[in-house]
């Protein structure tokens, strides 16, 4: 007792926790009771200073906080219970008995009978308006535990605590009370009786509607205005005793209001009138589609529109719920609607027509009489006037209507017979969209139109498929269609190949393919050209399933295989090409869907179409080595076929091939590749890697084909020769790429295999990479009594191993890019050299995941982060100036490959560094260096304080290179004029005044370029400046 | 500039991209394929501003009166209204109005003006016209389009600028949308 006495001094003079704790402590050990608290509370509880009260009452409901709630007895609730309701009283004591009250509610030993005092109590003694906002934020705490624990006994209180309640609640502007208050008063509405209470309770939360509050910017209760909204708007919704005088209310809303505001109503009504319910909503439906009207006809954004839109469709859905009636029975706002709608649709063409559309659509997924009514009402209308002979100009209109609601039925099928069902208007809708299709303006519509009747569940019968195949088919080699319309085409296609393949298989595709010429049309026949481009677009986006792909691919290689022989003896191959090309294109375009999709079909075309493929090009290069089967565009999207076959393969195939390929390649034994197939001659030598130059260097760009196969090996998967000659072979396809390869393809075919090779199969390259790259280093590189094209070449070569390396994270890969800096002073190349550190670290599609590279995370930022600091640093302080400029491109190079994170720390020393880089006569770097800049500047922020710093030599710069009679490069200018258009989006406008005039003037001058890429640019710069 | 002279033009679905950029050659091939992209180095390539390039300029221009539908959309330019001659320097643009009566027309001939006094370069002489016929006071406001002193003067109001601006916003916006798809 002494104990507590003395906790309760010193707490009361210094309000610390830790006595507060002891005195729970002390409780929950059984050593002392809460009366003994409560009796040691005596003088202050009684005591003549309001402050002391006070601090006694607060102490007692710290206490009770933190103390277990089973620790009370029954009593010991009743005792303080009445203590605290007697002290509410007292101006002093009454926010801490609040806080006690609070806990007190919670007890489980709290009965309804406490209940019913306390909320007595409460209504006697608490004026809200004379507290603060913490304890009203009590009161309300303890009305919603009691609501929520007591519910039956308060409802016995009837009319009383109504009252008592509503003068609590009435007036509370805080956010979090309002929070707790919108709580209860859902469950009152709802629960109690209150039919006497409407107005009261009307006033009481509709005063808050629409909710405008935005919580401060730190605000710790963290209420958000949508939660608020959200809880608002399920008082307004708790009753239909609301009805008139809500929507009333709402209307007003809609009429006055702000956008914001239209929302909020629009959003309330779809909530509250299903709870109005139908009596209600009907007699205010003429008031309210006034309203609603005019937001959607002359809507103030879409949301807005789309929100009105959905209002009406409940309006209409709570007035008709339930109603179960024939199409004649539809009486009323639907009616009145429809009709009003339908009048405004006797001008389809003009622009209120779309709203009124949209208004129609909305109808049909209401109820279903409702729809029925609507669908018997608008389809005949648009058939109508689709066969009426004075509005035939504006038959795209029409359809494109009906189409619309077409949709909207697709999206909710009502599946009933009778009248007033799109099945018994079904031929009628079918014969407007097959007439619409022959006119070139509706075609789009029309074919949109038939695949959402094609998508819509049991309506199209098999029938009617293949009359809609046999109307498309005469439409379908139309070569006046655009993109779009083709589009809606092969979309509608699809459908119905969903719905069923062989009306597709059968109908369609035959015609399809017998469009696409035997004989490649001459270079002169832009039309014939264009068609066959067309009908090759078409299949491609059809042909995508396993059972259509096959067709594809058969007739396609008979395509192949005629072309081929017939460019034997052409004398100008390059139209037989170009078609060749379409036709692999076409493949390849499908493949790359179907690699996308994992589709389980695409292993069967090594032996249907990758060794064919082979075959065909092998064959006719030793037949014509200058003939088509070595274009090298041919050969690039021939290649691409290949790699997605080959990458899907199993090890086992993948070994099977690429032994039959290197014995092909090497020693020109042909019977894998051949097998089953047309054999080649028996004297017939393929070696392209050792040809005689004289005669068929183009033979070696088949090398390619062999690369497409081998960049797609698993990792597992070893490529002859093995053992100890592979790190001399190795080499020697680093000299043949310098000594021997003729062209670009040629070079990169054999580098991209041996980086490729090097990343996957580094553990047998060992001596490959740490002895005779060096030495190919020394002989080709370092070397400079060589020539300098063939040293870039070697340079090139070495710098694919390296990245082969790099994207394995070996640590070799830094360390052999060192060697580049000695070249840095070797006028000859050492800009080669400086940009091959970009290049190393560039991304490529040789080396990624999905041709099976073993890759490392961050391996190139760890190499970028190494490089950086060392580059800047010699850019900025080299004593030669060579070398100097030698850094500032290696430093361009890098910066232009790697992500923007890992220099922007860096940016203020790289600025000048890169406004430099602008100066060097080369206009790749210049590229590099301005597409930097637009990457490191934020066109969102107008803070890019650096930018701001160095706008006007930027400016300067730019304009320089912007302007077609000082650079020619128009890949320069397109880079600077997209720069200046983004400047004044980053830079504060006072910055940038000073220059404004000069800008514009300048850039008048490019808006006279003769390339109209730059101008496009141009145009848009001079319209941000 | 309350009356609203035509609540309920006629719309035009805007046809797909034909005609604006025809794609033409021998060759299929991918973009960025071999250098086939438009920004191949060829220095020596030149392409003159021609009928489509203007019509490009102003089609996305929204309309005064409907702030939600393009001048194309409404029908009001066409790319056979627009015409260019890069021998004389010059470029004509004859305008539909809506309705005969539009009071709009004079905004639209002036937003009309100023997008191409932006976008084209200055050796073009811009003439800016309502189709003959399409409108009740064809003269006056041909005459008005295209004196000088009127246009500046109409330049100078800043209400009138509000709303220029405004129209001309989305002519940008979608241009480049339209060329980046």
């Amino acid at each position: 007792m002494e104990k507590v006495e003395r906790l309760i001094r010193t707490w009361v003079a210094t309000q610390q926790e830790v006595q507060v704790t002891e005195t729970v402590a002390e409780i929950s050990g059984g050593r002392i009771t809460l009366l003994n608290v409560v009796q040691g509370l005596g003088e202050y509880l009684i005591s003549d200073e309001g402050e002391m009260r006070s601090k006694g009452v607060s102490f007692l409901s710290a206490v009770l906080k933190k103390s277990s709630p089973d620790s009370f007895s029954r009593q010991a609730v009743r005792v303080l219970m009445t203590f605290y309701c007697g002290k509410l009283d007292d101006t002093e004591t009454i926010v801490p008995s609040l806080q006690g009250l609070v806990t007190l509610v919670t007890l489980p030993r709290f009965t309804s009978s406490d209940a019913l005092e306390v909320a007595k109590a409460l209504f006697t003694h608490v004026k809200m308006r004379a507290l603060t906002v913490h304890p009203r934020y009590a009161a309300f705490s303890i009305l919603d535990t009691l609501v929520s624990n007591h519910r039956e006994s308060l409802k016995s209180m009837g009319k009383e605590f109504l009252t008592g309640y509503l003068n609590i609640a009435d007036g509370e502007k805080d956010p979090r009370n309002l929070f707790l208050a919108f709580s209860i008063n859902r469950v009152l509405l709802i629960e109690f009786d209150i039919s006497s209470h409407v107005e009261s309770f009307f006033d009481v939360t509709f005063c808050y509607f629409p909710i405008t509050f935005r919580p401060p910017p730190d605000d710790p209760y963290g209420i958000t205005p949508e939660q608020l909204k959200e809880k608002l708007l399920g008082c307004l919704s708790a009753t239909p005793a609301f009805g008139r005088l809500g929507i009333d209310l709402f209307i007003e809303k809609l009429t006055a209001g702000s956008p914001v505001t239209k929302r909020d109503a629009l959003k309330a009504l779809q909530v509250c009138l299903p709870v109005y319910g139908s009596g209600t909503a009907e007699m205010s439906s003429k008031k309210l589609w006034n309203c609603l009207r005019l937001e959607i006809f002359q809507p103030v954004d879409v949301e807005t529109e789309d929100s009105a839109l959905l209002a009406t469709q409940v309006l209409v859905k709570t007035i008709y719920e339930g109603q179960d009636v024939q199409v004649d029975g539809v009486e009323g706002f639907a009616r009145a609607i429809t009709q009003e709608c339908l009048e405004i649709l006797k001008q389809p063409e003009k622009s209120q027509a779309r709203h009124a559309i949209k208004t129609i659509c909305a109808l049909l997924s209401t109820t279903p009489s409702v729809s029925r009514y609507v669908i018997a009402k608008a389809i005949p209308h648009f058939i109508g006037l689709f066969q009426n002979p004075d509005e035939i100009a504006n038959r795209d209109s029409v359809v494109s209507h009906l189409v619309d609601i077409c949709e909207a039925l697709r999206e909710s099928p009502q599946v009933t017979n009778g009248e007033g069902d799109l099945a018994s208007l079904k031929d009628e809708t079918l014969g407007v969209f097959v007439v619409g299709l022959k006119a070139f303006s509706s075609r789009r519509s029309a074919l949109r139109g038939l695949r959402s009747m094609v998508e819509t569940q049991g309506l199209i019968t098999g029938e009617e498929l293949s009359f809609i195949v046999h109307s498309v088919n005469e439409v379908i080699l139309d070569e006046e269609d655009d993109e779009e319309t083709s589009d809606a085409l092969v979309k509608l296609l699809a459908s119905i190949s969903t719905a069923s393949a062989q009306h597709v298989t059968g109908g369609a595709l035959p015609l399809l393919f017998i469009a696409l010429p035997d004989e490649a049309p001459s270079r002169d026949s832009p039309i014939e050209i264009s068609k066959y481009r067309r009908v090759l677009q078409l299949l491609a986006r059809l042909c995508i399933q396993p059972t259509l792909f096959e067709t594809l691919v058969i007739r396609l290689s008979a395509k192949l295989d005629i072309l081929f022989s017939r460019a034997v003896d052409a004398e100008d191959t390059e139209p037989i090409a170009a078609y060749a090309h379409s036709l692999l294109q076409t493949l390849s375009r499908v493949l790359a869907v179907k690699v996308k999709e994992n589709h389980v079909d695409i292993p069967k075309y090594l032996d249907l179409l990758v060794i064919p493929l082979y075959n065909l090009f092998v064959l006719s290069a030793l037949r014509r080595p200058d003939g088509i089967a070595t274009n090298e565009r041919l050969l690039v999207v021939a290649g691409k076929v290949i790699s997605f076959v080959v990458r899907v393969l199993f090890t086992r195939k993948q070994e099977e091939l690429v032994n039959g390929l290197s014995a092909l390649y090497q020693g020109g034994v042909t019977d894998t590749i051949t097998t089953g197939h047309k054999k080649l001659p028996a004297d017939a030598k393929f070696t392209p890697f050792k040809v005689s130059w004289e005669l068929t260097p183009s033979l070696a760009n088949l090398i390619s084909l062999l690369a497409a196969a081998v960049l797609q090996l698993r990792q597992e998967v070893g490529v002859p020769p093995h053992g100890d000659s592979m790190n001399e072979h190795f080499k020697r396809a680093l000299v043949w790429s310098v000594n021997v390869a003729q062209n670009t393809l040629q070079r990169d075919s054999m580098l991209h295999m041996v980086a490729s090779r090097v990343n996957k199969r580094i553990v047998d390259l060992g001596p490959f990479i740490d002895e005779l790259l060096p030495e190919f280093w020394k002989e080709y590189i370092k070397n400079n009594q060589l020539p300098a094209t063939t040293r870039k070449n070697a340079l090139t070569a070495w710098l694919w191993v390296v990245k082969g390396l790099l994207v394995r994270g070996d640590p070799r890969a830094l360390s052999l890019t060192e060697n580049l800096f000695d070249l840095f002073s070797d006028e000859a190349i050492n800009w080669d050299a400086a940009s091959s550190i970009g290049k190393i670290a560039a991304a490529t599609e040789v080396l990624t995941k999905t041709n099976y590279v073993v890759t490392k995370f961050l391996a190139v930022q760890k190499f970028t982060n190494e490089l950086l600091p060392r580059l800047m640093k010699n850019a900025q302080v080299s004593s030669d100036p060579v070398v100097q400029t030698a850094y500032l491109v290696g430093l361009s190079s890098l910066m232009r490959v790697v992500h923007k994170a890992t220099y922007a720390h860096e940016m203020p020393t790289l600025m000048p560094l890169l406004l430099r880089g602008l100066s060097l006569p080369d206009n790749e770097i210049r590229v590099g260096v301005i597409d930097t800049l637009i990457a490191t500047t934020d066109p969102n922020s107008k803070d890019n304080e650096l930018v701001s710093e160095y706008a006007s030599s930027l400016i300067t710069v730019m304009l320089k290179n912007a302007k077609v009679k000082d650079m020619v490069s128009p890949a320069v200018r397109v880079s600077a004029l997209r720069y200046i258009g983004i400047l004044p989006s980053a830079v504060r406008y006072d910055i940038l005044h000073p220059q404004k005039a000069t800008v514009i003037r300048e850039l008048s001058t490019c808006l006279d370029d003769p390339r109209r890429v730059v101008r496009d640019e141009a145009v848009y710069a001079r319209t941000k400046w | 500039m309350n009356e609203i002279y035509n609540p309920n033009p006629t719309i035009l679905k805007t046809a797909g991209k034909r005609g604006t950029r025809a794609s033409s050659g021998l060759w299929d091939l991918d973009e960025g394929l071999a250098g086939g992209c438009g920004l191949c180095d060829d220095h020596s390539v030149s392409e003159s501003i021609d009928q489509n390039e203007v019509f490009d300029l102003v089609r996305f221009i929204t309309d005064p009166e409907h702030k939600h539908m393009t001048l194309e959309e409404l029908m009001v330019v066409s790319a056979p209204q627009c015409s260019v001659s890069n021998e004389t320097n010059r470029v004509l643009i004859e305008f539909t109005p809506t309705v005969p009566h539009c009071g709009m027309s004079t905004v639209i001939g002036l937003t009309l003006r100023v997008r191409l006094l932006r976008a084209l370069p200055n050796r073009f002489k811009v003439d800016i016209r309502v189709k003959p016929g399409s409108h009740q006071s064809e003269n006056e406001l041909n005459k008005q389009l295209n004196d000088k002193e009127r246009v500046a003067a109409a330049l100078e109001n800043p209400a009138l600028l509000i709303v220029l601006e405004e129209c001309l916003e989305s002519a940008q916006n979608r241009v480049r949308g339209h060329a980046h798809q």
